[in-house]
């Protein structure tokens, strides 16, 4: 013992016991809120979204105009694909589902309630985690963000585009 | 040791020494405690320090933060792009693990892995459907080249 080595006769034991055992408590705090916060994944879905609602708008319509690959003479094409002709990889080897979902919808600029023409892609089971997480966040499911804007056709008929994004992958950034 | 004069509240002269500090024991024992303490505080507080900056500096955290950056990098680019990424505190980690420069960053279809121990490694998804090729600067830059080339 410690008081073997330093012997104080007046019983002011100043290295003592109590002070180690402080010390482990401190040390055993420390070392838990270093191990908590590195144990935590750094959680980049909400820029994964966002980045994902800004690719999906640049490919749906380009400085005003719909692409025409969308709308062409008024008429909306149903075989547009948001993953081939955005250029999307929503499937990976990494994950046994689909991480993310995607939603296109147009509305004529009159009636913003109904959409006229809707583009989908990706796991749609991941909508619900949206509709969730409308008042409250919570993380351990699918980010969801929304976006919306202004565009014209060939035509010059005028549409507003609203895209919704989701983006799951809670266990890469999540501690579940 | 210093005498001097000093007045109690009283008025009254007292002397006093720098023994008025000490306690009795003329042994010194006090002062090789105070240091043993002091010692053991420092080695304490250096060890707690020691941890921390490992923590901040170990592969794990590394690979997870280079793996998600670089998968952020190649979600927000255009092609045709280059990219140069300063990774020096990985490189380092990865030279002392006995990785070389080469294998830190790979692309395996639209995933990005970053490796800088030999049992490690973290994988993250991008979701453009871009031909990327990755590749350390020339050696004495410590950059990784990030080279969007085009679309699939």
């Amino acid at each position: 013992m410690l008081k073997k080595i330093l012997p104080n006769k007046r019983g002011d034991k100043i290295i003592s016991v109590y002070w180690f055992a402080v010390l482990i408590i401190v040390a055993g705090g420390i070392f838990g809120m270093v191990y908590v916060f590195y144990g935590t994944p750094y959680d980049i879905r909400e820029l994964e979204v966002n980045l994902l609602i800004n690719k999906i708008a640049d490919c749906v319509s380009y400085a005003g105009r719909i692409n025409s690959n969308v709308v062409s003479e008024g008429v909306f094409n149903k075989d547009f694909n948001l993953s081939n002709d955005c250029n999307l990889i929503l499937t990976t080897d990494e994950w046994e589902e689909v991480q993310y979902y995607t939603k296109v919808d147009f509305y004529n600029i009159n009636n913003a309630n109904t959409p006229i023409f809707t583009l989908a892609n990706g796991n749609s089971n991941l909508l619900t985690n949206c509709e969730i997480q409308e008042d409250k966040e919570y993380s351990k499911l699918a980010k969801c963000a929304d976006g919306s804007f202004y565009s014209l056709d060939s035509l010059d008929n005028q549409y507003i585009i609203k895209i919704l994004t989701s983006v799951r992958k809670a266990e890469k950034n999540v501690k579940v | 040791m210093q005498r001097g004069i000093i007045k109690n509240r009283r008025g009254q002269n007292r002397s006093f020494s720098l023994r008025n500090f000490l306690p009795e024991n003329r042994k010194g024992t006090i002062l090789v405690e105070n240091v043993i303490f002091i010692i053991l505080n420092i080695l304490f507080i250096s060890i707690l320090i020691l941890f921390l900056s490992r923590q901040g500096d170990g592969a794990v955290v590394l690979e997870q933060s280079y793996a998600k950056n670089i998968a952020l990098l190649i979600d927000a680019s255009q092609p045709v792009s280059e990219m140069k990424l300063y990774m020096k505190d990985a490189i380092d980690v990865a030279e002392k693990n006995g990785i070389s420069r080469e294998e830190i960053v790979k692309i395996n279809g639209n995933s990005v892995l970053v490796k800088l121990s030999a049992n490690g490694g973290y994988q993250y998804s991008f979701f453009n459907n871009v031909d990327v090729t990755v590749y350390p600067d020339v050696y004495t830059e410590k950059n990784y080249i990030i080279k969007i080339n085009g679309y699939k």
